[in-house]
C-alpha cells in the first residue's frame, strides 16, 4: 500500500509539472447544449468540436469543452442520424462561451440505440449484420413464445414453430452450423445468458422461453453476423438474440396500462385418410377375411379428437418514471387450450424492473426479476397417430368394454381407440421458472469516460412433468400394462460479468475510441430424477402417486457446467465515417478435457460510411449509404456434458445378466474422445446498408459465409479403436453460403390526416453444405431422420457434398400415366438402378433435396388512417422438402392385412396401389414451399373519459397455399411429416388501454 | 470521494474473485468414472457380465434406451438377433415380409456394404472383443495389486474371468471370420484410441483363436448340464465345442480341413456329461435352463434381463397368421419369419418326426409366392415362451428362454460329419442315429450305415433349423452361392439363381474402409 501511494505522489507530482507546460496559450471553455430540432429533446452521445477539442454531451444534452484557445473558431455539433449542425464563435479568454445547437434529424433511426454485447451502438455505427425489432413492429395477434413476436420481420432468420400452443420453438440464424450441437442461437435477456451454452434453458413442458410474456417485451436485437456476435465467444455460432424487457425509463409518471384479448383456434388441415366407404372398400379387395370385423360405422377420428381452442390474455402493468428512477411491475395471465382436445397451456407471470440513478448519476443500478409458472398439458404422445390409423368403420364408444371405449379386441398390435386414450391418459408438465439480475455501472469520476459494470444474474427453474397411461388402454393391455413417467428437473445457473467500458470525451487520433473488456463467469448445477414404471398395478392413483408396479426403474442425472471468459472489444470512429470494431474472447469450458478447455475467438469489422463523404452529399436522395465488411471467428459448445470424460455406466434392473445363478448388474465403459474441442466457425460478411429520402427506404443487403470446422459428429470409428462403433469427435466441415435483403419503407410521404402506409420487405437465401465428414472427405454417409413405419429406417443422410439431413430415398419410376410403378418381383421396374447393378439395394438410394428452405421471403404492412390501423403478414417459403411420413406409412394395403387389425390408410394409396409399404420411395418427398398469410390485423383507437384505449382483431394463419399434399409444410426442422400437431388458424379480438 | 471508495473496493474485490476463478473443469457425478470404478472388488465380475449381456442385451436399459452400439434401431442391432438374420435369411430356411432396413436384401441375398444389419453385426463382434481387450487390460494381476485388490479369492475369481472373457472373444472371432474373413486382429496389447489397426487374414485370426482356446481350457471351470454355478458361462466343454466348430470349418477359414480335430473335440464335449433331452421342444423352451443338452447359452429373463433380440424375437417374430399369441407364452405374434419350401421338404411331415411336430399350417401356404404375405411358408414356432410342461413365463413381453448357441445335438453332428469327411472316430453312426431316435422317439428311422456326407447337411437342416448355423454349413458344403442349390428368391428371383460373386462372405461395412483406410473390401462387393 505504501508502495502505491509513492506512486501515486510521483504521477500527480508530474501532473503539475505538466499543467503548467499546457497553459502557455490563454485558453477558455466552451458549454452547452445539444437538443433535437423536431423534438426539442436532448440528444446524448452527440459529438461536439471546436478548434481541435471535443466532447461527448452527456444524457441530458449538455457538454463541456475545456482548454479551447482563444480566437474565433466554429463550434460543430454531429451526430448520426441528424444534420450537422455549426456556429462560428469567437472564444475570448477565461469567459465560458455558451452554445446551444439544434440538430435537424434526417435519418433519425440511425441514431437509435442498439444494445450489442456487452454495451450499446447507435444503429448508424454498427459495423456487423444487426437487426433490432421494437415492440411496436412485433407480430400481433395470440402469441405465447417470445420468438414469434419476430417471424418474417428479420432477414436469414427462420422460426419454426411445431404448432402445440406454446410449442417448442427453433430459430436457425442463417442456416444450421452443427450436425451434433444445438443449432439454436444464444438467448440474452436482460444481460442473463439462458441456457447452459444456446437455446433457451429447461422446460418441462413447450418452450423454454414461455416463462417471458411477450407483452413485457420492449426490443428483440439478433446479432445474425458472426463479428457482431463474437463477443460471445463459443456460444455464438448460431448467433445470439438479445431480449430486452419494458422498464419504467422514459415514462414520467405513473402509468397503467391494461391489455386483454379473447382467441379461438381452429383446425386447418389433417391428414388425408380413407373416409368409411373407401376403407370398407378397400378391406374387401384386399384383405377380405376381415371384412367381418368392420362394423359399418362413420367415424372421422380427427373430428372426435379436435376442437375449437379457446384461449384469453390479461397483462396489466404499472410503471413509473422520474428524474432519476423508473420501475415496472407487471402481472401476466394466459390460458391457451390446443386445437386437439387435452392440449393447452396455462401461464401466470410475473416482472419487476426497477432502475435507479444516485451519485448525480455516476451510479446506475437496475435490477430485472422475473418469474412465471407454466402449466402444460399435452395430447397423449399416441393420439394423433391412432386418429390417423384407427378404421373409420369403426365405433368410438362401446358402453360393455372395461374403458367405455370400443377397441379392437386382439392381443396383437393394432391402432386403438384415439378417444379413449385422451379421456384415459394424460401428459403434464409444470414449469416455474425465475431469472434475474443485478446491474450496476459506475461511471467513474477520476477518469473521464470510464464505466464500470457488473451484472450478477441467475435463471432457476424446477421442472415436473407428469406422463400417465392407464393399464386398461387397449395399447397397454396388449404391452406394457400401464406405463407411469415422472420427472422432477431442476436447474440453477448464475453469472458473473465485470466488465469495464472506456468512452473518452476526447479523441485519439483522428477519432473516437470506445473500448471494453471483462470477465465473465457462467455455473450451471441441473439434476434430473426420473422414475419409469410399466405394469401398473392400479390405475387410481393417475399421474399423482406411485403405484406398485412390475418395474419401476428410477435414475438420477446431475450434471455440472462452467464456462470462464475473458473478452475485450476496441470500436473507433473517425468522424462516423469510417468505423471499425475488433473483440477478442477467450473461453474455458468445463464441457472439454484440461488441454482443450480454452478458446480463442476474435473478429473484426470495419464499415465505411459512404454517405458522409463530402462528394456523396445530396446525391440520389440518399441518406444513408455504409459498406460494411467483417471476419469472425466463432464456437459451438451447446452439446451435453463430460463428452470427454470415460466414464461406466451400471445396467438397470433390466438388463441385468445371468451368472452363477444370479443377476449381475452390468458396467459399461464409455466410448470417448479424451481430446475433443470447439467447433468453429469462421464467418464472413459483407453488407450495404442504404437509406433514402430521409430514411423513407431503407434496408440492407448481406452476402455473408460460414465454415464451420471441426464439426463435432458422433460418427463410425475404425472397429478395434474404441469402446464403441460410434464415438463423438471433431471430424467434420460444413458451409453456410447466404444473401439477405431488407427494405422498409413509408409508401406515402407521411402527413397528418392521411394513409400511413409502411412496409417492409425481406428475403433470405441460405444454402448448406456438408463439406465432409473425415479428413479424407471420401463419400462416407451417416443416415438420420427416423420416420414411423417399419423399425429403424432412416430416410435421410449426412454426407459430404449435400446439405446436411437431404433426404435419401431411391428415385421412383413412374408409367405413361404418371402413375409411380408398383413391382416388387422386379425391384428395377420400380426403382432407378443407381449403380447399374442389377440390383436395388441401399446403393440405388441417392440424396434428393432438404427440408431446409432455399428463400425465405416476409412481407409486412402496416397503415394507420385516422383511428385506425391495419396490417397483415406475409410468408413465403421456396425449396423446402417434406418426407410426407403418414402417407408413406399408411399408403400401403399391407396395413390391412397382416396379424394386426386393419389400419386405415392415407388417400395416396388409391393412386399408387402400394401393397408393400415404400418407405424409402422419393414419392413421398414432397416441395412444401407455400405461401401464408401469417396474420391480418385491424385495430381502432379513440378515447373514452380521456383514456386512450385501442380494440383490435387479429387473424393468424389466415390462408396457406401450397402444394404441399401433408398436414403442414412448415411444421418441424427436420422436414419428416409424421403425425404433426394440426396447425390452427386464429382469430383474436383484444383491447388495450392506458392510464 | 467517499463515495467511490466502496465501489472501488467493491471492484477490487471482483477482480480478486475474477483472477481465482478460472479453472473451468468439473468432474461428474451421478456417474462412475474409469478412476474409481475398480475400486470397488466387484467391478470385475460385473465387466465380465456386460461381456456376456453383450450377446444377448442391446444396452444398459431394458429392454432399450441405452444402447451399446449406434447407427442401427436399438433392438435389431442385438448381437444374436443380427447373427440369426445373418444365418438364416439368405439360406433355404427363413424368410421374412418385413421391409425394415437391410432385411429385404438379406432375404435375397443381393445385400451390399451398406446394409445396415450387416454392418451391425460387423460391429456387434468388434464391440464385444474391445470390452474383452479392455477388461484383460484392466484386470491383470500387476493393476489389481496396483488397486490393493489382495484378496486371494478375488484374484483367484479374476484368473478365471479372464480366461472367460478370452473364450468370448475367440467366440465373435470366430464369427467375425466366418462372416467377414479378413478382419483386424486386436488384442489387450493393442492401446484404445490408437491408429486404426490393419487387417489380419481369416487364416491368421483362426490361429490365434485356436491358441487362445487351448490356451485357457485349463482356466476354465469343468461345468455340467443344467448346472447353477456355470450355466450361461464359458467351461471346457464350451471351448471344445468352438474348437470343433472352428476345425470342422477349417477348410473354408485356411484351405486346410482339419476333421480329425473336429472329432477329437466334439468328443471332448460328447464326454463332459451333456445328454440328449428326450423332449426335444424343451431345449427350446422357457425352462431350458433345465434341460441337460445346452452346453452354452446366452441367458434372458423376463424380469431381469430384457431385450428385443434373442429369444424375444425369435419367439415373437416366428409366431403369426391364425396362431395365438397365447399358445406361445407371449403377448402377441410380430408375423415375421417363416419356412421357405426347401426347408419344410426336408422334413417327414406325416407326424413320425417329432422335430415338425409344432409346425403351424393352419392358413400357411407351402410355397413363398410372395415375401410381404406371412401366409406364404410354413410357419414353424420351434420356441416358445412356456415351459415344457406348458406352463407360463414370468411375462408375456420378454421371454425366459435362453438362446442355444451350442448343444449337444450340434456336437454329435459335427462328430458325424467329420468322421465321414475322414476325420476318423468310431462313433460316428452311433451318434447319428441317437438323434435320429430322439426325434422318432424309436429306432424306425435309424441308419444302418453312415450316409453320404449331404445327408448330414440335410439332417442338420432337421436338428438345427433356426438355430443360426445354415449359412456356414450352406458354404461348407459349397451350396450357398452357387446355381448348384437352389431356393425361393435366393439371388432375388422366385425360382432361385446363383448368388453374385463373393456372397460366401459379407462385405465389410462402407463407413468402415473409411473409417479404417488399412481395409480392403471382400472381393466382389
Amino acid at each position: 500500500m505504501r508502495r502505491f501511494h509513492h506512486c501515486m505522489c510521483a504521477l500527480l507530482a508530474l501532473s503539475w509539472i505538466a499543467l503548467p507546460l499546457q497553459a502557455q496559450q490563454p485558453t477558455s471553455t466552451v458549454r452547452g447544449r445539444i437538443t433535437d430540432h423536431s423534438s426539442q429533446q436532448p440528444i446524448a452521445g452527440a459529438t461536439v468540436a471546436v478548434a481541435g477539442r471535443s466532447a461527448l454531451t452527456q444524457s441530458d444534452g449538455r457538454f463541456t469543452i475545456t482548454g479551447v484557445p482563444v480566437g474565433p473558431a466554429t463550434v460543430t455539433a454531429r451526430m448520426v442520424g441528424y444534420a450537422q449542425a455549426s456556429q462560428p464563435v469567437n472564444i475570448t479568454e477565461g469567459e465560458p462561451l455558451a452554445v446551444d445547437l439544434a440538430l435537424v434529424p434526417q435519418a433519425i433511426n440511425l441514431s437509435e440505440i442498439v444494445v450489442t454485447g456487452y454495451g450499446e451502438q447507435r444503429a448508424g455505427n454498427i459495423t456487423g449484420a444487426v437487426s433490432s425489432v421494437a415492440d411496436s413492429q412485433f407480430n400481433p395477434g395470440r402469441v405465447l413464445s417470445p420468438q414469434l413476436l419476430i417471424q418474417n420481420k428479420v432477414p436469414g432468420v427462420q422460426v419454426v414453430d411445431n404448432n402445440d400452443p406454446g410449442g417448442g420453438l427453433s430459430i436457425r440464424i442463417r442456416g444450421a452450423t452443427s450436425a451434433t450441437a444445438s443449432n439454436e442461437p444464444l438467448y440474452v435477456v436482460d444481460g442473463v445468458p439462458l441456457g447452459t451454452g444456446a437455446g433457451g434453458g429447461l422446460s418441462a413442458g413447450r418452450d423454454p422461453l414461455n416463462y417471458l410474456n411477450p407483452g413485457d417485451i420492449e426490443n428483440i436485437t439478433v446479432l445474425r453476423d458472426a463479428s457482431s456476435a463474437a463477443i460471445y465467444g463459443s456460444n455464438a455460432a448460431n448467433g445470439v438474440v438479445i431480449i430486452t424487457t419494458k422498464s419504467g425509463k422514459g415514462r414520467s409518471g405513473a402509468h397503467i396500462e391494461f391489455n386483454t384479448n379473447a382467441s379461438a383456434s381452429q383446425v386447418t388441415r389433417v391428414p388425408d385418410m380413407l373416409n368409411a366407404a373407401q376403407f370398407a372398400d378397400a378391406v374387401a379387395t384386399y384383405a377380405p377375411t376381415r371384412v367381418d370385423s368392420l362394423l359399418g360405422q362413420n367415424t372421422s377420428w380427427f373430428d372426435e379428437i379436435d376442437r375449437t381452442g379457446y384461449g384469453q390474455q390479461y397483462d396489466v402493468s404499472l410503471s413509473n418514471g422520474t428524474g432519476d428512477m423508473g420501475y415496472r411491475l407487471s402481472l401476466g395471465y394466459q390460458k391457451q387450450h390446443g386445437i386437439i382436445s387435452a392440449s393447452s397451456v396455462d401461464r401466470l407471470s410475473l416482472g419487476i424492473n426497477y432502475e435507479q440513478s444516485v451519485f448525480n448519476d455516476r451510479l446506475h443500478v437496475s435490477t430485472n426479476v422475473r418469474g412465471a409458472r407454466s402449466v402444460d398439458k399435452f395430447t397423449p404422445g399416441d393420439v394423433l397417430g391412432n386418429a390417423a390409423a384407427m378404421a373409420p368403420t369403426q365405433p368410438v364408444l362401446n358402453p360393455g368394454s372395461p374403458t367405455g371405449y370400443w377397441d379392437w379386441n386382439t392381443t396383437n398390435a393394432s391402432p386403438s381407440n384415439p378417444v379413449a386414450s385422451l379421456a384415459l391418459a394424460s401428459d403434464q408438465g409444470t414449469t416455474w421458472r425465475s431469472v434475474g439480475n443485478i446491474q450496476a455501472a459506475y461511471h467513474a469520476s477520476f477518469v473521464e469516460g470510464l464505466t464500470a459494470n457488473i451484472n450478477l444474474g441467475y435463471d432457476l427453474t424446477k421442472a415436473d412433468r407428469q406422463i400417465f397411461y392407464p393399464n386398461n388402454l387397449a395399447a397397454q393391455v396388449r404391452q406394457g400394462q400401464g406405463y407411469l413417467e415422472l420427472r422432477n428437473n431442476s436447474q440453477g445457473n448464475s453469472v458473473l460479468d465485470t466488465y469495464l467500458d472506456y468512452t473518452p470525451r476526447q479523441t485519439y487520433g483522428p477519432g473516437m475510441l470506445n473500448l471494453v473488456g471483462g470477465y465473465s463467469y457462467q455455473q450451471s448445477h441441473a439434476e434430473y430424477p426420473l422414475l419409469v414404471e410399466r405394469g401398473l398395478t392400479s390405475n387410481l392413483l393417475g399421474d399423482n402417486g406411485v403405484p406398485p408396479a412390475l418395474n419401476v426403474t428410477p435414475t438420477k442425472t446431475v450434471t455440472d457446467y462452467k464456462l470462464i471468459s475473458f473478452f475485450g472489444r476496441a470500436n473507433y470512429n473517425i468522424n462516423d465515417r469510417y468505423l471499425a470494431g475488433i473483440s477478442i474472447r477467450q473461453d474455458g469450458s468445463s464441457r472439454f478435457g484440461p488441454s482443450h478447455q480454452w478458446g480463442t475467438f476474435p473478429a473484426v469489422s470495419l464499415g465505411w460510411r459512404i454517405s458522409q463523404e463530402p462528394f456523396m452529399q445530396g446525391v440520389g436522395g440518399l441518406s444513408d449509404l455504409k459498406l460494411r465488411a467483417s471476419w469472425a471467428q466463432t464456437g459451438n459448445q451447446a452439446f451435453g456434458d463430460y463428452l470427454y470424460y470415460p466414464t461406466y455406466t451400471y445396467s438397470d434392473a433390466l438388463t441385468k445378466v445371468q451368472i452363477g445363478g444370479q443377476f449381475i448388474t452390468t458396467i459399461r465403459p464409455s466410448a470417448v474422445d479424451e481430446g475433443i474441442h470447439w467447433e468453429k466457425t469462421t464467418a464472413y460478411d459483407v453488407g450495404l446498408d442504404y437509406g433514402f429520402s430521409n430514411q423513407r427506404f431503407s434496408g440492407s443487403i448481406d452476402w455473408y459465409q460460414k465454415n464451420t470446422s471441426d464439426l463435432l459428429f458422433n460418427v463410425p470409428v475404425a472397429a478395434g479403436t474404441n469402446l464403441g462403433n460410434f464415438v463423438t469427435t471433431n471430424i467434420g466441415q460444413m458451409k453456410n453460403t447466404g444473401l439477405e435483403f431488407a427494405l422498409s419503407m413509408k409508401v406515402f410521404e407521411p402527413r397528418p390526416g392521411r394513409v400511413n402506409w409502411d412496409a417492409s420487405f425481406t428475403a433470405s437465401h441460405n444454402s448448406n453444405e456438408l463439406v465432409g465428414i473425415n479428413p479424407s472427405k471420401s463419400v462416407a454417409r451417416i443416415l438420420t431422420g427416423n420416420i414411423s413405419g417399419g423399425v429403424g429406417n432412416l430416410v435421410q443422410v449426412l454426407q459430404p457434398g449435400v446439405p446436411i439431413n437431404s433426404f435419401f430415398v431411391f428415385q421412383q419410376r413412374y408409367d405413361a400415366q404418371g402413375k409411380p410403378v408398383y413391382d416388387p418381383g422386379t425391384p428395377t421396374n420400380m426403382y432407378v438402378d443407381q449403380n447399374a447393378d442389377g440390383l436395388i439395394n441401399d446403393g440405388d438410394r441417392r440424396p434428393f433435396h432438404d427440408p431446409s428452405p432455399k428463400w425465405i421471403f416476409g412481407h409486412t404492412s402496416y397503415l394507420t388512417y385516422g383511428k385506425f390501423d391495419g396490417g397483415f403478414t406475409l410468408r413465403a417459403y421456396l425449396g423446402n422438402w417434406v418426407y410426407n411420413n403418414v402417407a408413406s406409412a399408411l399408403g400401403a394395403y399391407q396395413n390391412l392385412t397382416g396379424s394386426a387389425m386393419p389400419a386405415n390408410l392415407q388417400a395416396s394409396v388409391l393412386k399408387t396401389e402400394f401393397i408393400v409399404p415404400q418407405y424409402y420411395s422419393d414419392y413421398y418427398v414432397e416441395d412444401g414451399s407455400f405461401l401464408r398469410m401469417d396474420n391480418i390485423t385491424l385495430g381502432y383507437s379513440f378515447n373514452l373519459k380521456n383514456q386512450p384505449l385501442r380494440l383490435y382483431g387479429t387473424v393468424q394463419n389466415a390462408f396457406t397455399i401450397t402444394g404441399y399434399s401433408g398436414v403442414d409444410p412448415t411444421s418441424g426442422l427436420n422436414g419428416i411429416d409424421n403425425n404433426i400437431y394440426p396447425r390452427a388458424r386464429t382469430i383474436t379480438t383484444g383491447l388495450s388501454a392506458r392510464f | 470521494m467517499n463515495r467511490t471508495i466502496p465501489i472501488l473496493s467493491l471492484t477490487a474485490l471482483l477482480s480478486v474473485a475474477a483472477v481465482a476463478c478460472t479453472d473451468p473443469t468439473v468432474a461428474p457425478k451421478s456417474t462412475v468414472t474409469s478412476a474409481n470404478i475398480f475400486n470397488d472388488p466387484n467391478s470385475y465380475l460385473a465387466f465380465l457380465a456386460k461381456i456376456y449381456g453383450g450377446l444377448i442385451v442391446t444396452g444398459q436399459r431394458g429392454p432399450d434406451g441405452n444402447p451399446d452400439i449406434q447407427g442401427i434401431d436399438e433392438g435389431f442391432g442385438e448381437y444374436l438377433r443380427l447373427y440369426w438374420y445373418l444365418q438364416e435369411m439368405p439360406t433355404d430356411e427363413a424368410v421374412i415380409g418385413w421391409n425394415d432396413p437391410g432385411l429385404p436384401t438379406l432375404n435375397t441375398g443381393t445385400w451390399d456394404a451398406g446394409n445396415s444389419m450387416v454392418n451391425a453385426m460387423y460391429y456387434r463382434v468388434f464391440y464385444q472383443i474391445m470390452l474383452v481387450n479392455e477388461f484383460l487390460r484392466q484386470s491383470t494381476d500387476a493393476k489389481l495389486a496396483e488397486r490393493g485388490q489382495n484378496d486371494p479369492v478375488l484374484i483367484n475369481n479374476v484368473h478365471q474371468y479372464r480366461a472367460e472373457a478370452r473364450f468370448l472373444r475367440a467366440l465373435s472371432y470366430w464369427h467375425g471370420i466366418d462372416l467377414f474373413a479378413n478382419i483386424p486382429l486386436v488384442t489387450e496389447n493393442d492401446a484404445l484410441g490408437a491408429t486404426p489397426p490393419q487387417q489380419a487374414q481369416r487364416a491368421d485370426i483362426y490361429a490365434y483363436a485356436v491358441s487362445e482356446l487351448n490356451a485357457i481350457i485349463p482356466d476354465l471351470p469343468t461345468g455340467a448340464p443344467a448346472d447353477a454355478a456355470t450355466y450361461a458361462r464359458a467351461t471346457k466343454a464350451a471351448a471344445h465345442m468352438l474348437l470343433a466348430k472352428l476345425y470342422l470349418n477349417a477348410g473354408v477359414y485356411t484351405g486346410t480341413a482339419n476333421y480329425t480335430g473336429a472329432v477329437t473335440e466334439a468328443q471332448a464335449v460328447i464326454s463332459a456329461g451333456y445328454a440328449l433331452e428326450p423332449n426335444f421342444r424343451h431345449n427350446f423352451s422357457s425352462d431350458n435352463n433345465t434341460s441337460n443338452e445346452l452346453v452354452f447359452v446366452a441367458a434372458q429373463d423376463g424380469g431381469n434381463t430384457q431385450t428385443w433380440g434373442g429369444m424375444t424375437f425369435l419367439i415373437h417374430a416366428g409366431c403369426g397368421g391364425s396362431m395365438s399369441a397365447g399358445d406361445y407364452g407371449i403377448d402377441y405374434c410380430w408375423g415375421g419369419y417363416r419356412m421357405k419350401q426347401q426347408l419344410y421338404a426336408m422334413f417327414d411331415t406325416t407326424g413320425n418326426d417329432t422335430r415338425s411336430a409344432f409346425f403351424h399350417t393352419a392358413g400357411q401356404q407351402v410355397n413363398v409366392d410372395n415375401i410381404g404375405d406371412y401366409s406364404n411358408g410354413i410357419a414353424a414356432p420351434k420356441f416358445t415362451n412356456k415351459t415344457s410342461g406348458g406352463g407360463n413365463g414370468q411375462q408375456t413381453t420378454m421371454v425366459d428362454t435362453d438362446f442355444p448357441i451350442f448343444r449337444l445335438a450340434d456336437a454329435y453332428l459335427i462328430y458325424v460329419e467329420a468322421s465321414i469327411r475322414g476325420g476318423g472316430g468310431a462313433n460316428a453312426l452311433t451318434y447319428l442315429n441317437a438323434i435320429r431316435e430322439r426325434a422318432y422317439g424309436n429306432t424306425s428311422a435309424n441308419f444302418a450305415t453312415l450316409p453320404p456326407v449331404d445327408t448330414i447337411l440335410a439332417e442338420r437342416g432337421r436338428e438345427l433349423m433356426f438355430e443360426a448355423s445354415r449359412r456356414t454349413d450352406l458354404v461348407r458344403f459349397g451350396l450357398f452361392s452357387t446355381a448348384t442349390y437352389l431356393w425361393a428368391w435366393k439371388g432375388g428371383i422366385v425360382g432361385g439363381q446363383a448368388l453374385p460373386t463373393g456372397r460366401d462372405l459379407y462385405p465389410l461395412p462402407g463407413n468402415e474402409l473409411i473409417a479404417n483406410p488399412n481395409l480392403q473390401q471382400n472381393p466382389g462387393y
